[in-house]
């Protein structure tokens, strides 16, 4: 009989990216010829032998879908111990679960993209999908705050796409830093000041739970409407597949039904 | 045709202990005036309480703690699956209610994408032999939540006691081939019908609990409550469960365990942040759950009305008072008695 969903599958650490003072990235290896077939928006659950498991985005996957990546921030147990780990470190994993960004409904639109933080990190795979299938696409807007210059992740991506012509990118931190020449104040404010406008577009929305409901109402103030805008929540979770029970809004679970909703699907009381 | 078969009570002993050789057969036992299922010892006294058993059968299904995959606390990799086990068994004496709840437990996992392996395979090794209520007792209140004493649904097998003895008769493939004994004898006679009470704590329907979202009435709820979780444990349709490791003297266990909506730490996640931390959204979470949600995922509400939860209640008020007196609520404001209340922020 087939194991139980729940067991996980081991995974080689193959690099590991230090990207600020508290986030490291991992590129996760399947073993053998296992597949992650994640599409973006999707997560999985991770586990560290002996330290129990935790959720995390999907935050790149690789065209052959053997290996995958996710961002971690320092933050707990699972991701102290996730911290302390080396290259060619096996881990668990279980996935992908959950729901995704309807990236082929999008075709055809404007894609704007707004990250606060280690928020950036489930939607990177959107904007990796919208530059590998560029053609079928308008124009790319990211947004992206951080506390300050040393929480910024994805330098070396954040380079890329501010040399790319065809993405415009908006990179704030919150309040002003030595140093920093860039623009400063937080994401709500500069999607108010860029007067972003709805027309032919979708935005897509992740970050700490305040900055996703205020830069709801930014949007909202410039008349965009809840089904154009997106987001992907985050609640405590324990079996992603709709059984353990907690991370539920109302009779939704974020980790079956979600966890991407455009704001029309999700009650008010949820962000 | 009558299908029932008479079986007298001194025969009842003989008959369940001639099963133990085949099968781990599970009878209710009463301990300290409680009643409970355990595993019975061939030749023991044997009894049937007439209405609900106090501790239900969801630890026989879904346990309390279950090893999921075992490993070596000293490698970093070495986790490999516990493969379901256990010998056929059968269940003697359980109740329309319990039968509702195992119905319940299906919907949430074996009705999935991912169905629980582990948990077909204790569905699939138990024979259910059900016993018609004879009585309800002080806390059952089934009849309000669309069951029926005695009705026999979801049983492969179903008894009822008589004067002299007990009336049996098999309902699936697997039932009739239990009851195939030299004990049982052909009669006429058929277990009496019943005019069953209602009303005892009857409910408002799932759409008018949604629209009690934002009611003040989950403070003045929580008020009475102390959020102990005890309900959670009793209740045969609570399945919330945590994934955890276990180390003790090198080796390591992933288990899931029962966990509590009840509790603070149910929703809390890593750096502190809880989307549940008042006692007030996690008791309206859970009334909603029962009574609302559990019928827009499942098409069912959550509540068997076996009254566990009241058995239990440090306060005796509990959950099916909880939500009568929401429903009291909901009547009140239709009739325009009630203001709105303050909304809690959390989900």
């Amino acid at each position: 009989m087939a194991a139980i969903e729940l067991v996980p599958k081991p995974v080689t650490i193959k690099r590991i990216i230090e990207e600020s003072r508290d986030v490291k990235s991992y590129v996760l290896q399947m073993s053998g010829s296992g597949k992650m077939p994640a599409r973006p928006g999707q997560f999985v659950e991770v586990s560290v032998q002996g330290y129990g498991e935790a959720t995390f985005a999907v935050t790149r996957i690789s065209k052959d879908n053997q290996e995958f990546n996710i961002s971690v921030k320092r933050i707990g147990h699972l991701t102290k111990m996730l911290h302390r780990a080396a290259p060619g470190d096996i881990i668990g994993v279980r996935g992908p679960y959950g729901n995704s960004f309807p990236v082929d409904e999008w075709k055809g639109k404007d894609i704007v993209v707004i990250g606060g933080g280690i928020g950036l990190a489930p939607l990177r795979p959107v904007i990796d999908y919208v530059l590998e299938h560029r053609k079928d696409y308008g124009k790319l807007e990211i947004v992206f705050g951080a506390r300050a210059p040393d929480d910024i992740l994805y330098k070396e991506d954040l380079r890329i796409w501010e040399d790319d012509k065809g993405i415009s990118l908006y990179k704030t931190i919150d309040v002003p830093f030595e140093g920093w020449s860039g623009r400063v104040g937080v994401v709500p404010i500069v999607v108010k000041d860029l007067a972003l406008k709805p027309d032919g577009k979708i935005s897509i929305v992740c970050g700490p739970p305040i900055m996703i409901k205020f830069t709801a109402a930014a949007l909202r103030e410039l008349r965009w409407p809840n089904d154009k805008i997106f987001t992907t929540l985050e609640m405590k979770m324990q079996c992603g597949i709709g059984q353990c029970g907690r991370c539920n809004i109302g009779e939704k679970f974020i980790c079956k039904d979600g966890p991407v909703f455009s704001l029309d699907q999700i009650p008010e009381h949820a962000l | 045709m009558n299908k029932w078969y008479k079986m007298k009570h001194a025969d009842m002993q003989k008959f369940v202990s001639a099963l133990t050789e085949k099968w781990e057969v599970w009878v209710p036992y009463r301990i300290d005036g409680k009643w409970e299922f355990g595993i019975y010892d061939t030749g023991r006294d044997l009894d049937f309480p007439e209405s609900v058993i106090h501790v239900s059968l969801k630890n026989l299904f879904f346990p309390k703690r279950r090893p999921i995959a075992t490993y070596d606390e000293n490698s970093k990799w070495s986790l490999k699956p516990v493969e379901p086990e256990g010998k056929p068994r059968i269940v003697i004496g359980l109740h329309p209610c319990d039968v509702a709840g195992i119905e319940y437990m299906d919907k949430v996992f074996l009705q999935s994408e991912h169905k629980d392996v582990m948990y077909a395979s204790e569905r699939k090794r138990t024979v259910l032999i059900g016993m018609l209520c004879s009585e309800m007792a002080d806390n059952c209140h089934c009849t309000d939540r669309g069951l029926t004493p005695d009705a026999t649904r979801g049983m492969d097998a179903a008894f009822a006691r008589i004067t002299d003895g007990y009336l049996l008769k098999g309902l699936t493939d697997k039932g009739k081939q239990v009851l195939r004994s030299e004990y049982l004898k052909k009669v006429d006679e058929v277990p009496d019908k019943k005019d069953w009470p209602a009303g005892r704590y009857v409910i408002a329907s799932p759409e008018e609990f949604m629209e009690m979202y934002d009611d003040k009435i989950w403070h003045e709820m929580s008020d009475i409550c102390l959020t102990c979780g005890i309900c959670t444990y009793a209740c045969p349709t609570c399945v919330c469960f945590l994934v955890t490791d276990e180390n003790f003297k090198g080796k390591g266990e992933r288990v899931t365990v029962w966990d509590s909506c009840q509790l603070q730490s149910y929703s809390r996640m890593a750096g502190g942040h809880n989307t549940r931390k008042t006692p007030a959204s996690r008791v309206r979470n859970r009334t909603l759950d029962k009574f609302a949600y559990s019928h827009l995922r499942y098409g069912q509400i959550s509540c068997t009305g076996c009254g566990r939860c009241v058995m239990v209640c440090p306060l005796k008020r509990s959950f099916p008072q909880l939500g009568a007196r929401l429903t009291e609520r909901i009547k009140d404001k239709k009739k325009g008695k009630s203001k709105s209340g303050a909304r809690s922020k959390e989900a």
